[in-house]
């Protein structure tokens, strides 16, 4: 064994951490951050990944936009009416919103686990800021903190005496709303550590958004087409939340939102006092909540171990005698697997040296697959959001376009549409939750189209269901839709499936994207096959839209369904060409979907 | 009778890096054969290949006599594979994933049930056959993928690291299974970094370095070409032999080791 230097030629190790140690951990994790990100985007697919992210910033930018040009101006007019008060009811939305966004747009740093970083040399406080502060940048924080902003600007301008104030009380509110947020998605993480939990949370999640689309139809005049009692209607609906309302009121006052607006028309008034009051409850506030975050990064630092499969592993049942007596039953079975399967086509799968065993043996391969899928739909979350919510949608708001007992000629193509644009966008990363899986279909003696057609098949499967019980809830609700409309939909549907599996098997094949199973509303695929989904659908939409148009037009709503059968008739035919195709196509990108979908990380 | 792997020529590159180079494999029927090398020099590339994984850039593989390449799915039917990442279906429980591989690979629904059970039972995985396989342990899954590879009573086993991560009893459960498929006539191509293991149950071996095979050969053939090289190469390197027959290690590391060992000058000086 060769000896080591000796100690004294070792260079000595530094005496103690330095603050400039610290801030090269803070410009390593930012590295890394960005490394990660473009590394990500430097793999193949990645100018496509770019190019839609691109896009969908563009879009957020957008509402952004939007939404902090609207908390300016409600600002601006609560100041300028001198109902400084009611600036309570715009922080409640900007908090509401801020922490649904950032339910639904997801946390940073998820491109790496940060609890990984306990294993370097670093403090306790270190570690709770360096997840404080890269927690923050969310773009659901930084909505949160520019409508915020803006509140302020608006109010500044109205009443220019009032900005210190504004400023000030905002300010403290913005950090209020954005340490709540990270206080409580670092203990949502810590409870969803088990599979259990987080799929009973994401059904909560799930009836709280359904909850909140239902109110937000049902109480939303907007969404009433009798605008003269929906005023009324709304006031009814919420009659039975006036008592709710007057016991929680005092409750309400002394939570952060309240607390701000109640600072600010306490400024307005001269009280300096009651300001200050206001303002040190909410970074009381900020402070409490920023303690509980810390109390929760403290223990992952000290190393808690939320593993599931360490909690539920129990030693083997290695009895000795049994083990011995089991190892005869393989021995026997290895025998007679020389004989089986029986049914084993001994002829290349080819379409013209099919035979009875071979089909026979295609549709068995057809059939586990679609069983595998429908095992998979129903444990993903995700997915069972996209297919109950659009019914329950359709059911919730239905009636209010029945017109004497039947329903308008365009609410069951309308509803279909709808229901699709949930539907169809899942065949675009078919692969992606099969993981390392994905290998099983090139290992066993199966092609390709096989599995791709079980796949298509679940989506198909689930389209049809979706859209006899839409025709079943417009029936109930609204009348039935006539004969010729639900035949010509039906067909448009068929049709577009078509188109959609056509898109979505070759940006499967193509573009990949791992689907984490542990990970609740996670996007289904990649970026851009999210667009591409949407602008194939626009395109089957808009080409309906505009024969339906055209027809109504012309009074020949005769020639829908003859229009939709040769639409359909088309896709079919497209699809099977397509079919053909995909054996070849999946060994071209075999490698690209192996290296994405079996990737560790 | 033709071996039951036979790699000719066997090439891979990866953008100008070539992985694999230019290999030739003839595993005999009934040969368990462990294929080593240190990291990066192309084992699981080669497993990949020879299991149709990964398309070569050259050369071909023939499986029982099947071209891999030309009739895929009739070589497949024979051939059972643990690959690098494991292949399993993270949502799906251990009973329900041992069905859709046993189907995948045309059982019958009876036979794929019954096997399944067996396969649980024997792996120890029975009481856990409930829990979805996202929740399982490196080993437990291990096992499982082992499970898979063999249900539908293949001739050729594929094994890419079988013995990473799975504790001794259940490494000691998966020996005597693959021992005992041996004596029933299967081939087994092993790849492992423990060499031990490689060394109590491997015939033969290849070692593979830099994309090339270096050694190839039974563990005695192994031996004799060492040792042969010894008085020219210096007995030092590969230890005392006095005592007793060279160890696979220090085959392994005579073979490969002297190119990849640190000089002298190149320790580093500053561990303490």
């Amino acid at each position: 064994m060769v000896e080591l230097e000796p100690p004294a030629q070792i260079a000595p190790a530094p005496s103690a951490w330095t603050p400039a140690q610290t801030r090269a951990q803070f410009a390593a994790i930012v590295w890394l951050r960005w490394r990660i990100t473009v590394n990500s985007l430097a793999r193949r697919g990645g100018a496509g990944e770019l190019a839609g992210r691109a896009v969908t910033a563009m879009i957020f930018l957008g509402l952004l936009f939007f939404l902090v040009v609207a908390a300016g101006v409600a600002g601006f007019f609560f100041a300028a009416k001198g109902h400084l008060d009611r600036i309570a009811w715009l922080l409640w939305g900007v908090f509401l919103l801020c922490q649904l966004l950032n339910i639904q747009l997801g946390q940073p740093a998820v491109n790496f686990d940060p609890t990984q970083l306990i294993r370097f040399p670093m403090r306790e406080s270190i570690y709770v800021e360096i997840r404080l502060f890269f927690g923050m940048l969310t773009p659901a924080n930084l909505a949160g903190t520019l409508m915020a902003a803006a509140a302020a600007l608006g109010i500044a301008i109205a009443t220019p005496s009032l900005w210190l104030y504004a400023l000030i009380a905002l300010g403290a509110f913005a950090a209020t709303q954005v340490l709540f947020s990270r206080m409580l998605f670092a203990w949502v993480d810590r409870w969803l550590a088990t599979r259990r939990a987080r799929e009973a949370l994401t059904a909560v999640l799930l009836a709280l958004l359904v909850g909140v689309q239902w109110a937000n139809f049902a109480l939303n005049p907007v969404y009433d087409h009798h605008r003269t009692s929906a005023f009324h209607l709304s006031q009814q609906h919420l009659a039975w939340a006036s008592p709710l309302i007057r016991i929680s009121g005092p409750a309400l006052k002394l939570l952060p939102p309240e607390l701000a607006a109640s600072a600010l028309t306490a400024a307005s008034h001269g009280s300096s006092l009651r300001f200050a009051l206001g303002t040190l409850g909410d970074l009381a506030y900020a402070v409490l909540f920023l303690l509980i975050f810390a109390l929760r990064m403290l223990r992952e630092f000290h190393g808690e171990n939320l593993s599931e499969a360490a909690a539920g592993a129990r030693p083997g049942r290695a009895d000795p005698a049994t083990m011995h007596a089991s190892t005869a039953a393989p021995a026997r079975r290895a025998a007679a697997a020389d004989s089986e399967p029986a049914d084993w086509p001994s002829t290349p799968l080819t379409p013209s040296g099919a035979t009875a065993a071979t089909q026979r043996r295609v549709l068995d391969i057809i059939l586990t697959g679609l069983q595998k899928e429908i095992l998979y739909a129903r444990r993903n979350w995700g997915v069972l959001y996209a297919l109950i919510m659009p019914p329950l949608m359709i059911l919730i708001f239905a009636n209010r376009f029945s017109s004497a007992g039947k329903s308008p000629i365009w609410l069951f193509p309308a509803a279909v549409a709808y229901i699709l644009l949930a539907v169809y966008p899942l065949s675009y990363n078919s692969f992606g939750m099969d993981g390392t899986g994905v290998q099983v279909y090139f290992l066993a003696p199966v092609r390709l189209r096989d599995v791709v057609l079980a796949k298509n098949l679940l989506i198909a499967l689930i389209a049809a269901i979706e859209v006899i019980l839409i025709f079943c809830l417009i029936s109930f609700q609204a009348g039935v839709p006539s004969p010729n409309i639900v035949l010509a939909t039906l067909l448009w549907a068929a049709g577009t499936l078509a188109v959609n599996l056509i898109f979505g098997n070759q940006r499967s094949l193509s573009a990949p994207k791992q689907v984490d199973p542990q990970r609740m509303l996670q996007r289904q695929s990649s970026q851009l096959s999210a667009l591409i989904s949407l602008a194939v659908l626009a395109g089957c939409y808009g080409l309906a839209a505009l024969f339906f148009m055209a027809c109504l037009w012309l009074h020949a709503l005769w020639a829908l369904a003859p229009a939709s059968a040769c639409f359909a008739a088309a896709g079919a035919g497209a699809y099977e060409l397509h079919l053909r195709s995909v054996d070849q196509s999946a060994l071209q990108h075999r490698e690209a979907l192996m290296e994405e979908l079996c990737r560790i990380g | 009778m033709p071996p039951a792997i036979a790699a000719y020529a066997l090439t891979r590159s990866f953008d100008g890096f070539t992985a694999v180079n230019h290999i030739d494999l003839a595993i005999e029927p009934g040969q368990f054969f462990g294929f080593l090398g240190p990291n990066g020099a192309g084992k699981s590339t080669t497993i990949k290949m020879l299991t149709g994984l990964l398309a070569p850039s050259s050369g071909s593989v023939q499986i029982l006599g099947q071209d891999l390449f030309y009739n895929p799915i009739e070589v497949k039917r024979h051939i059972g594979v643990v690959p690098e990442g494991m292949a399993l279906f993270a949502k799906l429980t251990a009973r329900e994933y041992l069905r859709f591989v046993g189907r995948m690979y045309g059982l019958d629904k009876a036979t794929t049930e019954q096997r399944s059970e067996e396969l649980l039972e024997f792996m120890g995985l029975t009481d856990q056959s409930k829990k979805l396989i996202a929740d399982y342990s490196h080993g437990m899954g291990k096992k499982l993928a082992m499970a898979a590879a063999v249900i539908h009573g293949p001739k050729v086993l594929f094994l890419d690291e079988p013995f990473e991560g799975v504790d001794a009893i259940a490494a000691g459960t998966l020996k005597t299974m693959l021992q005992r498929m041996i004596a029933r006539g299967a081939t087994i191509f092993l790849t492992s970094h423990v060499l031990e293991i490689v060394e109590r149950l491997c015939s033969h071996v290849a070692i593979i370095n830099h994309g090339q095979i270096v050694a190839h050969g039974s563990l005695e053939e192994l031996r004799a070409g060492v040792q042969a090289r010894w008085p020219q190469d210096g007995a030092a390197d590969a230890g005392d032999t006095s005592q007793g027959r060279l160890t696979l290690e220090q085959i392994f590391l005579n073979v490969v080791g002297r190119g990849a060992a640190a000089h002298p000058e190149q320790e580093l000086s500053w561990l303490s």
